[in-house]
């Protein structure tokens, strides 16, 4: 403390880095709290799956196969400069990538047996994961990565639903015509989607409102009730003209108009005319036009099973057929059923691998997102920087742990079995 | 009890007592590794990044615990 008072630098700063967390804890939710929170956003939908953001003729480009896109585009980039003029003694981008390559030919090597060359094999593929790994997860946590994008109307949304339920409904019902299928379809979606919810919009493209109170139950924007599904059912059973029903019509005016259409309370038991102020507002879903692609759960089973896959390719190449696949269908009369249990195990094993590869990267990312999304809305603008940190820190760890872990996986698949007597008395 | 007031309470249950487990493990790694650091300071090197690889998997069983949190509350 003596020192701090001592220098009137550290001063400044000690005082400048103080006066920066308050302002960021009154911009905040606990500052919202008191009546401040100049700084404080509406907390933004969390979606497990991936969005979809375009149609490319019948295939849905979603978000986060763009950013995966990114990533390797980026790599091909420092891989061009790094290649570009190739000198004798490097400098520049040609410095970082042999160090990278250097690094992790001394590990392969290390972990493959000790000797130079041994982990030759392994290189390529460790390397490649790390450096994919550990760059998607840096551009997954850019500024407006999961933060811009469009709104998709609810109109759009149904669309989209309904199309699966068509297909549902014309495989049970064959004799049913278009208008019919259409009808029961729509049934079919507001009794499975009708608490879903979503995001009053303030006319622009900045939701309304904070937290939970800008999400709109679709009964509330569809007004509907049991009873109408019902008519609307007995009316298909029945074989009536459905263009004169007059509820069906109003189902799709509110689904062209997407506005809120009735007050609902924000909290259970709570005041039902609070949310008049939402009463006419437009609403949707924000579909971020980036997504970080380790925040998919596809991308990280891609990559799991690309290792999984090379690790039994390595341990078939090395061992052979009967070598490898030894390890796991074990003949229980000569080697006793035990033997045969511990391969059937075994072979488990590597598929507990693969999930655990996938959820391992997939988890960490994700809920880097999700702290960063809390962190924001807690400690806006100042307090996040140093979460940021965090998740480049464990951005390049995870990316170290999925190679290693690999590199471990493939050196136990081509180590050979060890029981070499019990060999012996095979020949 | 309505599913909708199960929803929160089953997600912290999931996310505590989950994290149990690796906390203690995280715990018992790091001070084994302080441990043989203080034998044997100029292993360092290897005993670090071994610890933070190891450390890894442990966190990896909170971060399912935490996926299935995530997974309670907004599925």
């Amino acid at each position: 403390m003596g020192k701090l008072l001592s220098s009137p630098k550290l001063l400044v700063i000690a005082i400048a880095a103080v006066a920066a967390l308050l302002v960021s804890v009154a911009g905040g939710a606990l500052g919202a709290s008191f009546g401040l929170g100049f700084l404080g956003g509406p907390i933004p939908f969390i979606s497990i799956p991936a969005e979809r953001v375009a149609f490319i003729g019948s295939y849905q480009l979603l978000n986060s196969t763009v950013m995966f896109w990114f990533g390797g585009l980026i790599l091909l980039f420092i891989a061009w400069r790094a290649g570009r003029n190739v000198k004798d003694v490097p400098s520049g981008w040609q410095n970082l990538m042999e160090m990278i390559y250097e690094f992790f030919s001394n590990t392969v090597d290390g972990v493959a047996g000790g000797t130079p060359k041994a982990g030759r094999r392994f290189l390529a593929l460790v390397t490649t994961i790390f450096l994919v790994v550990m760059i998607i997860n840096w551009v997954g946590i850019l500024p407006g990565v999961g933060s811009v994008g469009r709104i998709e109307t609810i109109d759009e949304w149904t669309h989209h639903h309904l199309e699966a339920f068509e297909a549902e409904v014309e495989e049970a019902h064959p004799s049913y015509n278009h208008e019919q299928v259409e009808a029961a379809a729509m049934v079919h979606l507001l009794e499975e989607h009708g608490d879903d919810t979503f995001v009053a919009f303030d006319g622009a493209i900045v939701p309304l409102g904070r937290g939970e109170q800008q999400r709109v139950p679709l009964n509330k924007i569809i007004s509907f009730d049991h009873g109408d599904l019902e008519d609307i059912e007995k009316a298909i059973g029945d074989g009536d003209d459905l263009s004169l029903l007059p509820i069906l019509e109003s189902i799709h005016h509110d689904i062209e108009t997407g506005v809120v259409k009735g007050k609902f309370a924000y909290k259970e038991g709570g005041d039902i005319e609070a949310s008049s102020e939402l009463l006419g507002k437009k609403v949707g879903l924000l579909v971020p036009y980036l997504r970080g692609a380790s925040t998919d759960i596809n991308t990280t089973l891609a990559i799991a099973l690309v290792a999984m896959f090379t690790v039994q390719f390595w341990g078939f190449r090395a061992l052979g057929v009967r070598g490898y696949g030894g390890k796991f269908l074990v003949n229980p009369i000569t080697k006793g059923p035990i033997a045969t249990f511990v391969g059937v195990l075994e072979a488990f094993g590597e598929l507990t691998r693969t999930i655990s590869f996938t959820f391992r990267l997939f988890g960490n990312m994700f809920a880097g997102e999700i702290l960063l999304i809390a962190m924001a809305f807690l400690l806006p603008l100042v307090g996040i920087i140093p979460f940021m940190g965090l998740e480049l820190f464990v951005g390049v760890i995870q990316a170290y742990i999925f190679a290693m872990l690999t590199l471990v996986f493939g050196v136990m698949a081509v180590a050979s079995h060890g029981d070499h007597d019990s060999h012996a008395e095979d020949h | 009890m309505e599913a909708d007031a199960v929803k929160p309470l089953a997600a912290a249950i999931a996310i505590g007592v989950g994290a149990l487990g690796p906390a203690l493990g995280i715990g018992l790694l790091a001070g084994k590794a302080m441990e043989a650091l203080g034998r044997n300071p100029e292993a360092t090197g290897p005993v670090q990044q071994n610890m933070i690889l190891a450390l890894a998997f442990a966190e990896a069983i909170a971060i399912y615990a935490l996926v299935v949190a995530i997974i309670i509350l907004f599925v």
